[in-house]
C-alpha cells in the first residue's frame, strides 16, 4: 500500500535519478565517440525492458500467455503494420490464449 | 501520413497508438495499487509525482509480498534507473540549457527518449521529445485517474491481456530501428543479456548492465549504414 510519505521518497528518488542522467551532463563535454554509443542506448535499454516484460515475472523467468500475444505483435511489427494494431493484438491474444 | 510536429519523422498514428497504451495501461496500473489498499488520492499523487509506474509496481510488489517499507522503497528506486541511462543517452541532443532539461527530465520514459532519439537533427529530437512527451504523460494521468476512481470495476486486467501492451509497443517502436547489422547485435544484446541476469541482479540492474551491448556502436565505423 503507498502512503504519502512513500510517494514523496519514490518521486525524489525517481527524478533524481532522471535530472542525473538528463541535467547534470554537459552535452557539449560529450565527445563523438561517446555520443554514438549513448545513440545506441535508448535501443539496447528498450530491448532489455521488452525481453524481461515478455519472459519474466518480479526476477523470475517464465514463459505464459503473454508470449503468444508478443509473438504475435512482433511478427505485426516485422510486417511493418500500425501501432495501434500491434498492440491491441498483443492484448487480444494474451487475453484469448487465458481463456483457453 | 501526417507527422507531429511537422517535418520531424514522428506519425500521428505513432502518438495516437503510444496515447492508447499508457491510457490503458494507467487504469490497470492504478487497479493494481487499489487493490493493494491504495486511497484513491495517494494514487493520483503517485502517478503524477513520482511519474513512473515502475518504480510504484516494484514497491508494491514488494510490500504485497511482505517486504518492509524500506525494502519496497529501495526496489523502487532500483528498477527505476533505467530512466536515469535513458535520460543521459538523450541529454548531449537536448537544450544547451540546464534548466530546461532538468525539466524535460521529469517525463523521461522509453518511448519519448527513443522516438526522439531516431531524429537527425538535435532540433527535432527536442521537438518529438517535448511532443511526445505530453502524448504519453497526459493519457497515462487520465488513465491513471480513471482507473483510482473506479476502483475494482475491472476485476481482472490480466484477462483482458493487458500486461502484453508496453513489450508489444516497444516491439514496434524498436522495428524500424533495426536496420543495420550492428543495431540489430546491440538489440538482441540487450535482450539476452537481462535475460541472463533477471534472475541474478535485483530489481532493474539488469538494465543498466543491458545498456552495455551499445558500446557496439564503436565496431566498423564504416558499417554503420551499410
Amino acid at each position: 500500500m503507498l502512503t504519502w510519505g512513500v510517494v514523496a521518497v519514490l518521486a525524489v528518488g525517481v527524478y533524481g535519478q532522471r535530472v542525473l542522467g538528463m541535467a547534470l551532463i554537459e552535452p557539449k563535454s560529450i565527445g563523438d565517440r561517446s555520443r554514438r554509443v549513448l545513440a545506441m542506448v535508448p535501443l539496447s535499454v528498450l530491448c532489455a525492458v521488452t525481453a524481461l516484460q515478455t519472459f519474466s515475472s518480479q526476477n523470475e523467468l517464465v514463459i505464459d500467455a503473454r508470449v503468444a500475444g508478443i509473438a504475435a505483435a512482433a511478427l505485426l511489427a516485422w510486417k511493418r503494420a500500425p501501432m495501434f494494431l500491434v498492440v491491441v493484438v498483443a492484448a487480444a491474444v494474451t487475453a484469448g490464449v487465458r481463456l483457453l | 501520413m501526417r507527422q507531429i510536429p511537422h517535418g520531424t519523422s514522428l506519425q500521428t498514428g505513432e502518438a495516437w497508438a503510444i496515447a492508447f497504451t499508457y491510457f490503458t495501461v494507467a487504469i490497470t496500473v492504478s487497479l493494481v495499487h487499489s487493490t493493494a489498499g491504495t486511497p484513491t488520492w495517494v494514487i493520483v499523487a503517485a502517478t503524477l509525482i513520482v511519474n513512473s509506474a515502475t518504480a510504484t509496481l516494484a514497491y508494491a510488489a514488494v510490500t504485497t509480498a511482505g517486504g518492509s517499507v524500506a525494502a519496497g522503497v529501495a526496489s523502487g528506486w532500483l528498477t527505476s534507473t533505467r530512466f536515469g541511462v535513458l535520460a543521459a543517452a538523450l541529454a548531449p541532443r537536448l537544450w544547451p540549457q540546464r534548466w530546461k532539461r532538468a525539466l524535460a527530465a521529469f517525463s523521461a520514459f522509453d518511448p519519448n527518449i527513443a522516438l526522439a532519439n531516431r531524429e537527425e537533427k538535435d532540433e527535432d529530437v527536442r521537438r518529438v521529445y517535448v511532443a511526445m512527451s505530453l502524448w504519453l504523460v497526459l493519457p497515462w494521468w487520465l488513465g491513471a485517474s480513471i482507473g483510482a476512481l473506479i476502483g475494482d470495476l475491472v476485476s481482472d486486467p490480466k484477462a483482458l491481456g493487458m500486461d502484453a501492451m508496453f513489450p508489444a509497443l516497444f516491439i514496434a517502436i524498436i522495428r524500424p530501428q533495426l536496420t543495420t547489422q550492428n543495431a540489430r547485435l546491440i538489440a538482441l544484446s540487450g535482450a539476452l543479456v537481462a535475460l541472463g541476469l533477471v534472475e541474478i541482479l535485483q530489481g532493474g540492474l539488469p538494465f543498466l548492465v543491458a545498456a552495455l551491448p551499445a558500446l557496439l556502436a564503436l565496431r566498423n565505423r564504416e558499417d554503420r549504414n551499410s
